[in-house]
């Protein structure tokens, strides 16, 4: 039988770590600890982490810096752990290599949706590359540039067809409104968040069943967009 | 104005011109004969004086009078074409000619002198006027030596003008040159010091091409100097009054705050204290419905305190001017149905029902700040309005600015009150009935000011409103469209 997947926590806070540690070992993970950054980054080096949840204010270090540290020699994922208004540090984190971000405080489901997701982004990132993405309702080919939403094939003008591509091959995951902007319209065009709000709007009501309540393509305030399959 | 030059301009026209004019008489009186009398002559020959002297001053008048001596006395006066005179009688008239021409025009040059200088004194108060009512009510010291530096280059024409202030604790020092386009060329033409009977309040340097200033010139330019000076002291006087005030303010709303939050933050912490402790008790055994009631007031107070904290610190931002927004282009639509989604347990008793048009165009905000607002602004409207009323929130474009209303049920406030609900710990029902901080509009109406819009409230004859104004360009511009658009390259859109 495999192993369960092994969850490092790095936050100081000894009663989020004796909740989270309650709550993660209930729902079958293996779970170990670390109240500093130094001491995270060493634990995730020796007991190389299946994904790493990572508290931006440490005691002895900034967040961000442990974030880019560990990307140096590692790809696990990392979900951050941030303040409310700490869009400005989400954002860098972002940039620095996390892969998603919670804001305290957090709903428990939505922290295990997002370790689902970041374990199976970890799996997939090492399969070859698809040319036929689906993403729940969605399937897009991305060699005949076709997009289909239950079988039903849709009409997208090539920027919204890149946009959603983009969105989709990347589901789950939070995407920074510059990583899309440089991604679609091009490094020069990444200032543009209007360009990101027009798109999204003619998105939702091609692909939305009530665009006023997206299901599919998400707001995350502040930091960007991420196009949902799951809960 | 330039007094120097204007009087070497008199002299080089008067001369010639006073030589004209005497010309003229002369060859008048000639022509009309010897007919006329002496003492007619002697007469008219007065005129060419006050003329010239009226003309071109005290100095051209002694000038003429001198010339018309001489020419009466060389063409008029036996023997003629001699300057000698023979009869006594003349010699009597020519006297008198000359007393009477020279007492004449000192009289009228001394009038015209006095009426200059009058009127130079009456554009020196006017310019010192002009200069008074501009520094009035500046109390940023920028701006102080930027109308200062204008007004003198204005009223001496001076080449360059640079000013600057002495270091201040509060504002630093400050500099201004103008014009701003112009070559400093050190050394300059002059220096002035600007102070005041308390102490030294910067410097100006002056560029001109002339030589010397003018003893009117320079007098003025003091007075400038020292009124600048008192612009300056005012203003930095100003600013400390302020900080000083600010204190005060802060410390008296810290005390408040103190004593309403340690209420506040009780009360969901007692409701969580009482279900979590409810449920670990092993006295009593719950039914599966009771449990599901006090998880979910654990976990809805829980947010209740989550918002009370997040308030809090947006207070205490707002307070520090520290609430620095982000301001992108968002749609309104998405956020307040963002917050409505978040809140849905609560508005459980308040449907939301909106009015904005689909094409309702992009407003610069802070998008998380925007959803304090929306939350805020909802929880006050479940404080407040009876159950089962709807919220109705309505979009539209109202002379190039957002106008975002929502309205709900709840009793009106006395007009006078209408605006102190947006003050901290306001609270228009005096009874502890309703809870809360009193922090909630007070925070939105920071925010809004924060997005550079701005926020108030009305009672309408179905209900109670709050309206929010908000900009709808950002730095000055409008939201961009993507290129490809204006390129025209993307297909045409037929799905909507």
């Amino acid at each position: 039988m495999e192993k369960n997947p092994l969850i490092l926590l790095i936050d100081d806070e000894p009663q989020i770590l004796r909740a989270l540690k309650t709550i993660l070992g209930a729902a079958h993970y293996r779970v170990i600890s670390a109240s500093t950054g130094e001491e995270g980054i060493a634990l995730a080096a020796s007991q190389s982490p299946d994904v790493i949840i990572l508290d931006l204010s440490l005691p002895d270090m900034d967040g961000i810096q442990v974030c880019e540290q560990i990307r140096e020699w590692s790809t696990t994922p990392i979900i951050i752990l941030s303040v409310r208004d700490g869009e400005r540090e989400k954002v860098a984190a972002l940039d620095k290599g996390a892969d998603d971000y919670l804001t305290k405080p957090f709903n428990i489901d939505e922290l295990l949706a997002r370790i689902r997701v970041a374990l199976r982004h970890s799996a997939a990132s090492i399969g070859n590359k698809e040319t036929i993405i689906k993403a729940g309702r969605l399937s897009i080919d991305l060699a005949r540039h076709i997009v289909t939403l239950d079988d039903e094939e849709l009409r997208l003008t090539s920027t919204e067809f890149k946009l959603l591509s983009y969105l989709a091959a990347h589901a789950d995951r939070v995407l920074t409104h510059q990583g899309i902007l440089t991604h679609v319209w091009g490094f020069e065009e990444s200032d543009h968040i209007e360009y990101l709000r027009v798109y999204i709007g003619q998105l939702r009501k091609k692909i939305e069943k009530d665009p006023d309540n997206p299901e599919l393509l998400i707001t995350d305030p502040g930091i960007g967009y991420r196009y949902k399959t799951e809960g | 104005m330039n007094y120097t030059r204007d009087r070497s301009l008199q002299l080089a026209i008067g001369i010639p011109g006073s030589l004209a004019i005497v010309g003229l008489v002369t060859l008048a009186l000639k022509l009309a004969g010897s007919e006329l009398q002496i003492q007619l002559i002697a007469l008219l020959y007065l005129l060419p004086i006050l003329v010239c002297t009226v003309l071109w001053g005290l100095s051209v008048g002694i000038l003429a009078g001198f010339l018309s001596f001489l020419a009466f006395n060389y063409y008029f006066i036996q023997p003629y074409y001699t300057l000698a005179v023979h009869r006594t009688q003349d010699l009597i008239t020519l006297i008198v000619f000359f007393i009477v021409a020279v007492v004449v025009s000192q009289l009228i040059g001394q009038a015209r002198q006095a009426e200059r200088v009058a009127k130079k004194r009456e554009l020196e108060a006017m310019r010192m006027y002009e200069l008074i009512s501009a520094f009035a009510g500046l109390t940023d010291v920028e701006l102080i030596l930027k109308t200062l530096a204008e007004k003198i280059v204005d009223t001496f024409h001076f080449d360059q003008v640079e000013i600057t202030s002495a270091v201040d604790q509060n504002a630093g020092q400050v500099k201004y040159h103008f014009p701003a386009s112009s070559i400093l060329v050190e050394p300059c033409d002059l220096s002035m010091t600007m102070f005041t009977a308390r102490s030294t309040q910067g410097e100006i340097k002056l560029w001109f091409d002339q030589n010397t200033l003018s003893l009117e010139e320079t007098r003025l330019l003091s007075a400038f100097s020292n009124q600048g000076a008192l612009a300056i002291e005012r203003a930095h006087l100003f600013e400390s009054e302020n900080v000083a005030r600010v204190l005060e303010e802060s410390d008296r709303v810290k005390t408040s705050l103190l004593n309403s939050v340690s209420h506040e933050l009780r009360s969901p912490l007692a409701a969580i204290k009482a279900s979590a402790s409810s449920l670990r008790s092993r006295t009593v055994e719950w039914e599966s419905a009771a449990r599901e009631e006090l998880i979910a007031t654990i976990d809805e107070e829980a947010d209740a305190l989550n918002l009370l904290v997040g308030n809090l610190l947006d207070m205490s931002r707002i307070d520090a001017g520290a609430l620095k927004p982000m301001l992108r282009w968002n749609s309104i639509q998405e956020i307040i149905k963002g917050v409505e989604g978040k809140m849905r347990n609560q508005l459980h008793h308040h449907p939301v029902v909106y009015d904005i048009p689909a094409d309702f165009p992009l407003v610069p905000t802070d998008y998380v700040m925007m959803e304090q607002v929306f939350t805020n602004l909802f929880s006050n409207c479940i404080k407040y309005a009876p159950h089962e009323t709807s919220i109705n929130v309505s979009g539209r474009k109202i002379e190039e600015r957002a106008l975002i209303t929502v309205v709900n049920q709840s009793p009106p406030v006395p007009e006078e009150q209408l605006d102190f609900i947006f003050t901290k710990f306001h609270r228009i029902t005096a009874a502890d009935k309703i809870t809360g901080t009193g922090l909630g509009l007070s925070i939105c109406k920071g925010i809004i000011e924060a997005n550079k819009g701005k926020i108030w409230a009305e009672n309408l004859p179905d209900g109670f409103a709050f309206r929010i104004s908000l900009p709808l360009t950002l730095e000055g511009e409008l939201p961009r469209t993507p290129k490809d658009e204006i390129d025209g390259k993307k297909p045409p859109d037929t799905s909507d």
